[in-house]
Formats: C-alpha cells, sequence, structure tokens
C-alpha cells in the first residue's frame, strides 16, 4: 500500500469517494439499502462479465463479440433446468442448473474456436457476431424449448441457506450481494494465479508476437482455445448468477449492446489487468445508473436510450484512440510476489501492445 | 407454400442488396486493411440518408412525379441523395477516426464498434427508433410475369435488380479499364509496393471510402424500398455481409459479388429446408461462413490468409 503510483492512487481516492457518498445517500435515505445491494450485485455481474472477456482480450488478444451470448446461455441453461415453469419440466436443483451452464457453454466455445482459431484474429471477431445473432434467434424462435418471447419465470433462490436473519438489513438483495462477491473473489483469484503463471506468460507471449510464441515451440492453438473456453465460462457464471438474482429470464436480456458495455470495461479498465477488470467493471454499472440522471438534465424531447448508445459508441472510439492502455494497465501485478526487487521504482505504463 | 422460382426471384432481389453492402465491406478491409463492423450501419445512414433527403427534394425539384418503371423520379434522386450523405459521412469518420489512429487492424476494428453504435445512436436519436417507408406508391406483382410463370415480381423488385448491375457493371469497368481502378487493385495487393512505385496510396484509400459508402447507400436504400427503413437495419444485415465476404474471399471485389449471390440466394431458400422457418435466413448465411472457414477459409477467389 506504500508505493501506490499516481493513478492508483487517483482510482483508490475515487473509489473511497464513492463508497462515502453512497453510504450517505442511503442514511440520509435517498437510497434503499435494498437497492443499493441490487445495484451492488448488478456491479458484481458486470464484473464477472469483464474479468471472462479480459481473459479472452486482456491475455492473449481473442475478440469476442459474443459476451451477451455467453452470459445468455449460462441464464437459459439454469433457467430451463431448475424452473418449474420451464418447457422442459426438469425442476432440478441449482447445482445442476451450474453444471449444465459449464457443459453447454464449454461445448458451444469448442464448435466457435475450432474453426477460428488457426486463422487471423479477426475471423474470430466475425464469428462470434454471428454467434450471438443465432442465439439470439434460437432463443426467440423455440418457443418449445425457452418459450420465446413470453421468458423463463420461476428460476428458484439460491441464498436461503445463508445464516443472515440476525443482520438488520438482511434482504434478498444483500444475500445475492454477497453471493456475487464470493464468486468474483473466488474467480479473481484463479485467474490472477493461472495469469501469473507459465501458461499465462505463455498468453502474453501470443499477445505481444503469436509467430514468437510459435516458434518458441507452444502450442498457440491450444492456449488460446484454452483461454477462450476458460474466459466464456466466467462469463457464463454471470449468467448463472443473474437468473438467480432476477428470477425471471426473456429474450431482452441477451440485448447485443451488454456485449458492448463489457469491451468498454475491458478497454476502460486497462487491457490484460485483472483488477483494471474490476475498476471497468464497476465504471459500467456507474455509467449505466449515472445515464439514468440524464433524464433530468437534456430536454424532454431527447430519449435517453440513443443518446447512451452514442455516448457508449464515442467513448469506445476515443479510449482506443487516446488512452488505449486504459485507467489500469498490467504493471507489477504480472510478477511473482517477491521476485521483483526493483517494485517501487518500476511505474511505467506495462507491458506493450502488438 | 411458395414455388420454389418464387424463392429464387426473392433471393435475387436479396442478394442485390447483399452485394452491395459486401463489395464496400470488401474493399476496406482489402485496401484498409481491417474489418469495418460500421459498415452495415453505414448502410442505415444511406437509407435514412435518402429517405429523409428524398422528401425534401420532392418539394423543391419540380417533376419528381414523373415515373421510370413505376417508380417516382424522386426514388432514384432520394438514392442520389443517400449515396452524397453517406460518402460524406464515411470521410468524415475516415479523417476524423481512422486516419489520425495510426493503429494496428485489431484497434481500428474495436474503433469501428464504436463509429457503428455511434452511428446508430445519433439516428436514432434524430429519427426515432420508428420504421418509415418509402413514399412511392403501392405497386403491385407485375401482371405478365405472374401469369406467365407464376413468379410475382414487382416493380421495385425490377429497379434494385437493374440499378445494382448497373452499378457492379461501373464498378468492374473502373477497376479494370481506369488508371484509377488499376490504382486500387495495386493498393489492394501489395500497399508498400503501391507507395514506392508512386501511387498516391491516401489518394487510393479516399477513393475506397467514396465507392465503399456510395455502394453501401444505395444497398441501403434498396433494402429500406424493400422492406423497411429504421435505425437497426443494417446491423442486421451486417451478418450476411460478412459471411458473403468470407465466402467470395477477402479483399476481392469478385469474390464479393459471388459471395453476395450465394449467401443472399441461401437467405431467402431457408424456409425450403423442412421446419426451419425464414427467420433463421441469417443462421444459414452463418453455417456456411463457419463451413467456408473450416474447409477454405481464403473463400472462393481470395488469396489471402
Amino acid at each position: 500500500m506504500i508505493d501506490l503510483t499516481r493513478t492508483e492512487r487517483t482510482v483508490l481516492g475515487v473509489l473511497i469517494g464513492a463508497c462515502i457518498l453512497l453510504a450517505g445517500l442511503v442514511g440520509t435515505g435517498v437510497l434503499s439499502a435494498s437497492y443499493l445491494f441490487y445495484l451492488l450485485a448488478l456491479g458484481g455481474m458486470y464484473v464477472l462479465l469483464t474479468v471472462g472477456l479480459n481473459v479472452q482480450w486482456g491475455y492473449v488478444g481473442l475478440i469476442n463479440f459474443s459476451v451477451a451470448a455467453f452470459f445468455g446461455i449460462g441464464a437459459y441453461s439454469v433457467a430451463l433446468v431448475t424452473s418449474p415453469r420451464s418447457p422442459l419440466e426438469l425442476e432440478l436443483h441449482p447445482i445442476f442448473g451450474l453444471l449444465a451452464a459449464i457443459v453447454v457453454t464449454v461445448v458451444i466455445a469448442l464448435l466457435i474456436a475450432i474453426p477460428t482459431l488457426r486463422l487471423r484474429e479477426d475471423y474470430l471477431a466475425i464469428a462470434t457476431l454471428g454467434l450471438a445473432e443465432v442465439v439470439r434467434l434460437i432463443v426467440l424462435n423455440e418457443q418449445w424449448l425457452t418459450r420465446g418471447s413470453a421468458g423463463v419465470p420461476g428460476i428458484p433462490r439460491v441464498t436461503e441457506w445463508m445464516p443472515l436473519a440476525w443482520v438488520p438489513f438482511d434482504s434478498a438483495n444483500f444475500r445475492n450481494f454477497l453471493l456475487v462477491v464470493g464468486l468474483v473473489a473466488l474467480v479473481f483469484l484463479i485467474v490472477r494465479r493461472i495469469h501469473r503463471s507459465p501458461w499465462g506468460r505463455v498468453l502474453r507471449t501470443i499477445r505481444a508476437d503469436e509467430d514468437l510464441a510459435k516458434a518458441l515451440g507452444k502450442n498457440t492453438y491450444r492456449r488460446k482455445m484454452e483461454a477462450f473456453v476458460i474466459g466464456s465460462v466466467i462469463m457464463a457464471l454471470a449468467g448463472v448468477f443473474y437468473a438467480h438474482l432476477n428470477l425471471f429470464l426473456g429474450p431482452g436480456d441477451l440485448d447485443p449492446i451488454n456485449t458492448f458495455y463489457v469491451w468498454i470495461a475491458v478497454i476502460v479498465g486497462g487491457s490484460g489487468s485483472d483488477r483494471g477488470a474490476i475498476i471497468g467493471g464497476v465504471v459500467i454499472v456507474a455509467i449505466l445508473e449515472g445515464t439514468r440522471g440524464l433524464v433530468a438534465v437534456v430536454p424532454a424531447d431527447v430519449s435517453v436510450g440513443p443518446l447512451r448508445l452514442l455516448l457508449v459508441g464515442a467513448l469506445i472510439v476515443l479510449v482506443v484512440r487516446f488512452r488505449s492502455q486504459g485507467i489500469l494497465p498490467p504493471q507489477r501485478e504480472l510478477i511473482w510476489p517477491g521476485t521483483d526487487r526493483r517494485a517501487s521504482a518500476s511505474t511505467d505504463g506495462g507491458e506493450d501492445r502488438e | 407454400m411458395l414455388s420454389m422460382l418464387q424463392y429464387v426471384a426473392n433471393g435475387i432481389v436479396f442478394s442485390s442488396i447483399i452485394i452491395l453492402g459486401a463489395i464496400g465491406l470488401s474493399l476496406v478491409y482489402a485496401i484498409g486493411n481491417f474489418a469495418n463492423f460500421a459498415h452495415g450501419d453505414l448502410m442505415t445512414v444511406g437509407a435514412f440518408g435518402a429517405i429523409i433527403g428524398g422528401s425534401f427534394l420532392t418539394g423543391y425539384v419540380p417533376g419528381t412525379e414523373v415515373s421510370i418503371v413505376g417508380i417516382p423520379l424522386s426514388f432514384y434522386l432520394a438514392v442520389l441523395v443517400g449515396m452524397v450523405v453517406a460518402t460524406v459521412v464515411a470521410l468524415a469518420t475516415e479523417r476524423l477516426v481512422y486516419r489520425p489512429m495510426d493503429a494496428t487492424p485489431i484497434q481500428l476494428l474495436i474503433a469501428s464498434i464504436g463509429v457503428a453504435l455511434a452511428y446508430r445512436g445519433a439516428i436514432q436519436l434524430r429519427y426515432g427508433a420508428e420504421s418509415r417507408t418509402f413514399d412511392v406508391g403501392r405497386g403491385g406483382p407485375i401482371p405478365i410475369i405472374r401469369e406467365t410463370i407464376g413468379v410475382s415480381v414487382t416493380q421495385r423488385h425490377l429497379v434494385i435488380v437493374s440499378l445494382t448491375v448497373v452499378l457492379v457493371v461501373s464498378l468492374h469497368v473502373l477497376l479494370q479499364y481506369t488508371t484509377l481502378g488499376r490504382k486500387m487493385r495495386a493498393t489492394a495487393d501489395n500497399p508498400t509496393l503501391a507507395r514506392v512505385s508512386g501511387i498516391r496510396t491516401s489518394e487510393v484509400i479516399t477513393a475506397m471510402w467514396i465507392i465503399g459508402a456510395a455502394l453501401a447507400a444505395a444497398g441501403g436504400a434498396f433494402l429500406g424500398l424493400d422492406t423497411l427503413v429504421y435505425p437497426d437495419m443494417g446491423f442486421d444485415v451486417l451478418l450476411v455481409l460478412f459471411a458473403a465476404v468470407i465466402l467470395g474471399g477477402i479483399g476481392s471485389v469478385y469474390g464479393a459479388v459471388a459471395g453476395g449471390l450465394a449467401i443472399g440466394m441461401a437467405h431467402e431458400l431457408t424456409p425450403l429446408i423442412p421446419r426451419v422457418g425464414a427467420e433463421y435466413g441469417p443462421a444459414v448465411a452463418f453455417i456456411i461462413m463457419v463451413a467456408i472457414l473450416l474447409v477454405r477459409p481464403s473463400g472462393i477467389m481470395g488469396d489471402r490468409q
């Protein structure tokens, strides 16, 4: 904590400020505690999606425009397997929902990765754009499986077992918040561990120069495949959590725009940085909730949805143009703790992008 | 159940629209060297330019009610307006966003997603999310064709297909027989070699954006004439455009024409597959695309990896 860079100190300051502000809003009754925890739970979900995309884009440089689709695959797997109102009428325990989500995601991720990962990076981008469209079409049209636009209600809660009845502000949202904090912490520790491992170093080499990695005898196709599947499973986990948070799922939850929110989170947070991904996820929720406030500012005949679309697009262009390394680019976090003797001296801007 | 011939006729119309979009996408891929995810939304810009500009012209230019092939002259003028609008927007985007960036193809790709969202947001902000139609009167199927071969073809369809043929043939002549065309082919083939040979590649890139945007606008206006004009229309066909470009071979204009014809046809023939509805057209295009990537990633006519 002693040797923080200036950016790190600024980010930390802003985060602490935001916490104080939120606590103040709850304290004065402007914001209900239950709604605050709902927002934070939603924020945790975006953090999971961001961490998942960061494994693909940040670590290896894989362009995935199917974030919303993998999220949807995870969520729909849970809904169809566990809900009493799903057309499959299985009504299994939520643990089977989780398993189904992981299995289906792995299969679909492999199906899309096998033809495209041998080719240039942009083929994966195009193929995942297509996958997102196909998943949306299936969810919308296969009434016998997904109930189409009617959606699937009645997804069970998974937080009843928590012994929290003694907490004064205990609520379903609070429990969901704790659940997502646990999930994020688990996923974060796992990806940071594998990112620092030899496996993660190969991924970073591929991102910088794939030919070099090949020349060193690394099986780059295999490594890219693994990173793609791991990232997709993390996105599906976010979907699993969302299904149990919202208890209802419709085709609207697979809106492709969510994919681009998550992209902003990754490139704003700092591609390749795990903590940057977490900051990025928080930033997204702040933007989404903050732009609701735009209603009060803009003239009545301007609708907020398109304005948000315009701002999101402009933000992507500006970040790529002026700060392509993001807010918190990867720095010392990629160095194994204890091996960096000059830790306090190295404050320069992280690894180079290809 | 429609007849087989009817599906083929619909396929030719839809293919024309896809070909116009795919050529521009393929040109940017070859000369600009990145996958432009804003190309679908550029079609939307062209369609809106046509429908808004066209209705404006009708009030001020005399004689626009004269019809050619059953479509009022105002529509043809509107398509021209749309082409100009899309060209201006594309060139402005190139100057403001892509050119100063000096970035890798991947960064340009991601920036183009931002550009696509910005186009769509701006259109929706100004003109709302509702659908519009071109004011060209109600034209039913042409009686003679219907009676002889039992296929309903409207005058709109005839106009779309014949104008597409005119545009594609003009592009062919431009590419094969003019100096600009030779410069474009040289730059697409090897930009560095083209530059040492004394070709001003920045002029070639400008020409490429003009051609790509004008054709995209025509495609967008035709799509609007065939169906509806709405802010998501271009993004909705983007996947089909990419499938056509990949099938034809990235960077090949003639490949884009062949790929557009095949993918557009497959899109419209989808209902012939048992138990698959017309709504799965994009999915069929997607499956063809993935199959091509597995078997022959360079496409039918491409030679680049």
